[in-house]
């Protein structure tokens, strides 16, 4: 900035100076009043004042053409959303955005009627900065659903290319579909598999790659959410220890898509009877058909979350041309209480896959597509088209019932098949359509609950 | 023998190898970039010395080196490498804009110290270039605030030639019988207002003198002017050699922080100190800067004038202070410069 100052103030300096070149010679003329100027002086003279004048704007010329060169850019598309740059390009804002308008129904569900609605699902301003060398910044809170909360509030330290300090509020690294950014998820929400993991923790993490990214590992402290828990603070003293470990040995050829990797937490969590700490699980609709036993008239009666907590997450996923598939498992290990009754620790376990494959032929990836011939229907073009299914499962531990679950209202597992078409418009513009199918084993006195039916409809923008 | 004994004298021997094989010859051909950022009449002689450099060090150590050059304004220069420009080395136009590198930690502080003769391996002074026939009647630095005289000379918040060029002025009015800081400041401001174009660097101010034909006459490095006339011919422009004028040392210096990154600290540091070896003063003096070297300043002695020379110290103090005192904003240039009043 400095240096553009020093050229625009020569370029300043030297035009003032051309009142200069003409006081000059006006000097010269006062000096020689006794001998008029000759023809040829007079000529001489405006030669002198046009070649300078000439030269100031050439100088003028590479004054704009060197501000232009060092100065602060400014850019907007839709891969970085909109952005200021400083000159050295160590200093960036940038601000992104995610638009989720969904439609959620459920045709035949008068056993257990659910509201069909139209909804903003997420609804996130993205406010990401990059201050000097080392420091990255992100926040990022979500208006949808007609509630507000912070989901993202991390600084960065990149130590190294390889190396990076995080601290703040972000997602644990556990559950591989969680680990996918909301705008890039196949289907309009995640599998059954996700219930048995954290949402967004507090905490510090370390990550690295190692070998060009062939492998990549974090591994941090949090606080210690429940499962699907979104939190900005802890109710004990226990944290939870957090590591992944992810490998993608292939960098070229046709295994070149191909990631495998296992994820865990460990770490203690007591809750107590007012506030447990314990989740209920959901229906991809988000209807919670597990839940432990509570009562808000005799909360002494409920089950709480009583010491040792695990999670593994085994997980993979392969890209390859247009298809895409990606699965995980998860067990989780839960000590709960009650009342009189000796804690027990729970098992619980889910896994999911899920596939996906462009009919149009653009390549499938971790991250959303961007559409080879975007829509334009003067230009006769249509966007890509992405068929999707998946199918995942979810298994509460036999010893939940009937003493932390009630087995005639609460199911002990459920399955859920799901298919979806992806229509991208164009970069960052997606629309959808999900169908899916949940069967229960129990929950409905002797008898299984009755199937969830769930069409899913979302037009999404990001950018 | 036990097996740690035999590793502990294989390390032995493979330390004493290496110790007795430079290290640029111990990698063998991989090779080494190195980006010079010099002031900006240096174009010719870092082309030149460039490729001698280059041969020299790959008969030494079968390395090859590729010396990349950047040219501008000196202060420019240094503010590009303090905003991020790689240089390996810097070969800038006076001392002061080194210090800004030390002062933002990328070369040590004592930088001066690291190489023979305050780290300057050449020197040149201030002389005049004037139109054929010198129709001005041009002589010395009095003839340059006549009315009438338009004066051709950088900027000084831009250029390092440029400040060699102010301060030679400042020290003739300064050290003139009778002068003192008033009638210098006085002699300097009525130099400038006979400048009608204030280019960012010298070269630039070369070009408006020669090719765009503006002006009486351009205050110049002295290997500037030499070179103009060597490549214009006598017959377009002549030199005006001043009675006395200022003894302008152009430093260079390793960009330390930068060359420990890209591993080239020891080429950096060679290329430097070939600098310094007959040959490199051979290429100096050939470009018309004055080689420190007696020998070499001997064999060429004859085409540089001679010129009564005072330095930076008899007339400023050192360049910190100089800086501070003419340069920095609202220092004694901004006060005396005042275009067209």
């Amino acid at each position: 900035m400095r240096s553009v100052q020093y050229w625009a103030g020569g370029v300043i300096v030297a035009a003032a100076s051309v009142a200069g070149a003409q006081r000059l010679m006006a000097q010269q003329d006062t000096t020689r009043d006794s001998v008029p100027p000759s023809l040829e002086q007079r000529v001489e003279a405006l030669d002198q004042q046009v070649r300078i004048l000439q030269r100031l704007r050439e100088l003028a010329a590479d004054s704009i053409a060197a501000a232009a060169k060092s100065g602060v850019s400014s850019t907007a598309g839709s891969k970085d959303g909109f952005s200021i740059k400083s000159a050295d390009g160590k200093y960036v804002v940038r601000l992104r955005g995610l638009l989720q308008t969904d439609g959620r129904f459920f045709p035949s569900d008068s056993a257990n009627p659910a509201t069909n609605t139209f909804f903003l699902r997420r609804a996130r301003p993205i406010l990401e900065a990059t201050v000097g060398k080392y420091l990255e910044f992100r926040l990022m809170p979500d208006f949808g659903q007609g509630t507000t909360a912070l989901f993202d509030a991390y600084s960065d330290i990149k130590v190294s290319p390889g190396f990076a300090v995080r601290v703040g509020k972000f997602k644990e690294p556990v559950d591989l579909e969680r680990l996918q950014s909301a705008s890039d998820i196949v289907f309009a929400e995640r599998s059954l598999a996700s219930n048995l993991a954290p949402n967004r923790d507090v905490g510090l993490q370390l990550s690295g790659d190692i070998d060009s990214g062939r492998v990549a590992w974090q591994a941090g402290v949090f606080n210690g959410v429940p499962d699907l828990g979104n939190s900005d603070g802890d109710v004990s003293d226990a944290k939870d220890f957090s590591g992944r470990v992810f490998f993608q040995p292939f960098k070229r050829g046709s295994l070149k898509g191909l990631g495998v990797g296992v994820a865990g937490t460990a770490g203690l969590e007591r809750g107590t009877t007012a506030a447990p700490q314990l989740a209920g699980y959901r229906t991809s609709g988000q209807q919670t058909w597990f839940r432990y036993l509570a009562s808000t008239t005799t909360p002494a009666g409920n089950v709480f979350a009583d010491g040792a907590r695990q999670r593994l997450a085994p997980q993979a996923y392969f890209y390859t041309g247009s298809l895409g598939l990606h699965g995980e498992y998860i067990q989780s290990w839960q000590r709960v209480s009650r009342d009189a009754v000796p804690s027990v620790k729970l098992e619980h376990s889910a896994w999911q896959v899920t596939g996906s494959y462009f009919l149009t032929g653009e390549k499938n990836s971790w991250r959303s597509a961007a559409p080879r011939k975007p829509f334009d229907p003067k230009a006769g073009t249509f966007g890509a088209v992405e068929l999707a299914a998946r199918y995942s499962e979810l298994s509460i531990d036999d010893a939940a019932f009937p003493a932390f679950a009630n087995p005639s209202g609460t199911p002990s597992r459920a399955r859920a098949w799901a298919v979806g078409v992806n229509w991208y418009l164009a970069k960052g513009i997606k629309a959808l359509v999900d169908y899916e199918h949940t069967t229960f084993t129990g929950g409905a006195g002797t008898a299984d609950r009755d199937p969830e039916n769930f069409v899913a409809t979302r037009v999404q923008y990001s950018f | 023998m036990t097996l740690s004994r035999l590793a502990a004298g294989s390390l032995l021997l493979v330390a004493l190898a290496g110790g007795a094989v430079p290290a640029a010859a111990q990698r063998g051909a991989k090779p080494a970039t190195l980006l010079n950022v010099s002031y900006d009449p240096t174009r010719e002689l870092y082309e030149d010395f460039n490729r001698q450099f280059a041969a020299y060090w790959k008969g030494k150590t079968g390395q090859t080196v590729t010396v990349r050059q950047s040219h501008g304004g000196s202060g420019k220069q240094a503010r590009s490498v303090i905003d991020g420009l790689q240089a390996d080395v810097v070969t800038l136009a006076l001392g002061y804009d080194i210090d800004v590198l030390a002062d933002n930690g990328l070369l040590p502080a004592d930088w001066q110290k690291q190489l023979p003769h305050n780290s300057a391996p050449y020197t040149s002074t201030v002389i005049f270039l004037v139109r054929k026939g010198n129709p001005k009647k041009i002589r010395d630095w009095p003839d340059l605030v006549r009315p009438g005289v338009s004066v051709v000379t950088p900027n000084p918040k831009t250029s390092g030639g440029a400040r060699w060029n102010y301060l030679a002025a400042w020290g003739y009015a300064l050290r003139r019988p009778g002068g003192d800081e008033a009638k210098a400041r006085d002699f300097v401001g009525k130099l400038y207002r006979n400048v009608p174009v204030l280019d960012a660097g010298a070269r630039g101010a070369t070009t408006t003198f020669v090719e765009r034909g503006i002006g009486d006459v351009l205050i110049a490095w002295e290997n500037e002017a030499l070179l103009a006339v060597k490549e214009l011919g006598a017959g377009e422009v002549e030199v005006v050699v001043p009675s006395t004028s200022i003894l302008a040392e152009p430093p260079v210096a390793v960009v330390a922080k930068v060359a420990r990154k890209h591993g080239t600290e020891e080429v950096a540091k060679a290329y430097l100190d070939y600098l310094y070896t007959e040959a490199g003063q051979e290429i100096a003096a050939r470009h018309f800067y004055r080689p420190i070297d007696p020998a070499v300043a001997a064999k060429y002695a004859a085409q540089f004038p001679r010129v009564d020379l005072f330095s930076l110290a008899d007339v400023s103090g050192d360049w910190r202070a100089t800086q501070q005192k003419h340069f920095a904003d609202g220092g004694v240039f901004d006060r005396i410069y005042q275009p067209g009043r």
